[in-house]
């Protein structure tokens, strides 16, 4: 298991968009992928469940995957949100 | 469970209306609620202290008001001072009543919030406890699905990409209700009832592959879409594993466990030709069935046994 922790700094927060592209890349992994924010936890691979955990700028994230592939899936979101979503 | 302070029970009380006036003591606003209860304060004012429940709600009644009023003023006088004396957690009078400005004052002075209520006393501490023990209530998020299938809330769970959400769409399509998609947030009201919410945030909606995020409300309509539900079954929908040995009679009720309590659940292998939704409505009839004390699968198994003794034995 891999955990790892990230602060969302985009102003728009995660929207419908960025919550794409890290839904769309987890289905790529046979791993499973957990997004938590105050004890909230969401499917890595569900849109709504990640849309709703309400994440905006300045919110605590922990990322965290089980199984084949966890740790490059872990490493590219989190590299995701620390660019912005510009990747 | 989160600390509830007496302001956030005020400001946060939801869809049910105290009628609640603050009076006085607006400094201790901030104190905890520790307890779901409330206490009468009849006996304190009587005199008698032993087990005063102070920090509980004190609610003050047509019999305590009436009481307090018949007292002398040198009377009621040390009765406040002995009462106020206690960190007492807050006062509400119920009937619209006013207490003397003796009492607000001390109130003030000790920083105990005092309020007046337009309710019955009854009516109050009914509509007090059932709103504290939803503010108290345990609550947990999971990945799943609930869906109110002929009144029988079904949570569907599986893996993402199982088919939780194209199940709810065609169970919608027959006429049931979308509580919540993907994100569920299950309270334990009591000891035996967990309620299952969607997020504020992604109500009445449902993603579904190909199409994306729909509206089910005004797709639908209004009457494919609830705001709540109590969760009585679990359906785990899985990739068909052939290794695997499903349940073939029923015999056996396996439990799944959300915030302690155990629910019926049944597992549904998932493979293509297969109608899951039908599967999932026969689920949520067989388990009314149950409650009403028939168990299908128990009665054919008694009905075999009997045979076997009269008719298989000869």
């Amino acid at each position: 298991m891999v955990e790892k922790e990230v602060v969302v700094n985009s102003d728009a927060g995660i929207h419908a968009r960025p919550a794409m592209m890290i839904v769309r890349e987890a289905m790529k992994y046979p791993c499973d992928i957990t997004l938590i924010k105050d004890n909230v936890e969401a499917d890595g691979k569900s849109i709504m469940s990640v849309l709703g955990l309400a994440i905006i700028s300045g919110s605590r994230l922990v990322i965290r995957a089980d199984g084949e592939g966890a740790p490059e899936l872990v490493d590219y979101i989190i590299k995701l949100i620390e660019n912005d979503f510009r990747i | 469970m989160a600390n509830l302070t007496v302001r956030q029970f005020i400001e946060g009380k939801g869809r049910i209306d105290l009628q609640m006036r603050l009076l006085a003591g607006e400094g201790g606003l901030d104190k905890e609620i520790k307890y779901g209860e409330t206490n009468r304060p009849g006996l304190a004012l009587a005199g008698f202290f032993d087990h005063f429940a102070f920090d509980r709600i004190q609610i003050f009644g047509q019999g305590e008001t009436a009481f307090m009023e018949q007292l002398t003023e040198e009377a009621r006088l040390r009765v406040y001072e002995e009462f106020f004396s206690y960190d007492v957690l807050c006062c509400i009078f119920t009937h619209e009543y006013i207490p003397d400005s003796r009492f607000l004052d001390f109130a003030d002075k000790r920083n105990i919030p005092v309020f007046l209520s337009k309710r019955t006393t009854t009516r109050f501490i009914t509509l007090f406890v059932h709103i504290i023990d939803e503010m108290f209530s345990e609550s947990v998020t999971l990945h799943a699905t609930l869906v109110d299938v002929f009144g029988v809330g079904v949570l569907l769970t599986g893996k993402s990409g199982v088919g939780k959400s194209e199940t709810a769409l065609e169970l919608i399509e027959r006429g049931h209700r979308l509580v919540a998609d993907d994100m569920v947030v299950v309270k334990k009201i009591d000891e035996s009832l967990l309620m299952g919410a969607s997020s504020e945030l992604l109500k009445h909606h449902l993603e579904i592959r190909g199409l994306g995020i729909i509206n089910v409300k005004e797709i639908f309509g209004i009457r494919s879409i609830r705001n709540r539900k109590r969760i009585e079954i679990v359906t785990v929908l899985e990739e068909w594993d052939s290794a695997k040995e499903y349940d073939r009679l029923g015999l056996d009720e396996d439990k799944y466990t959300i915030l302690d309590l155990d629910v019926p659940v049944i597992t549904i292998p998932v493979r293509p030709g297969r109608n899951i939704p039908v599967i999932v409505e026969t689920a949520a009839l067989n388990q009314r069935l149950k409650k009403t004390g028939i168990n299908a699968a128990r009665e054919l198994d008694e009905r075999i046994k009997k045979w076997i003794i009269s008719e298989g034995g000869k």
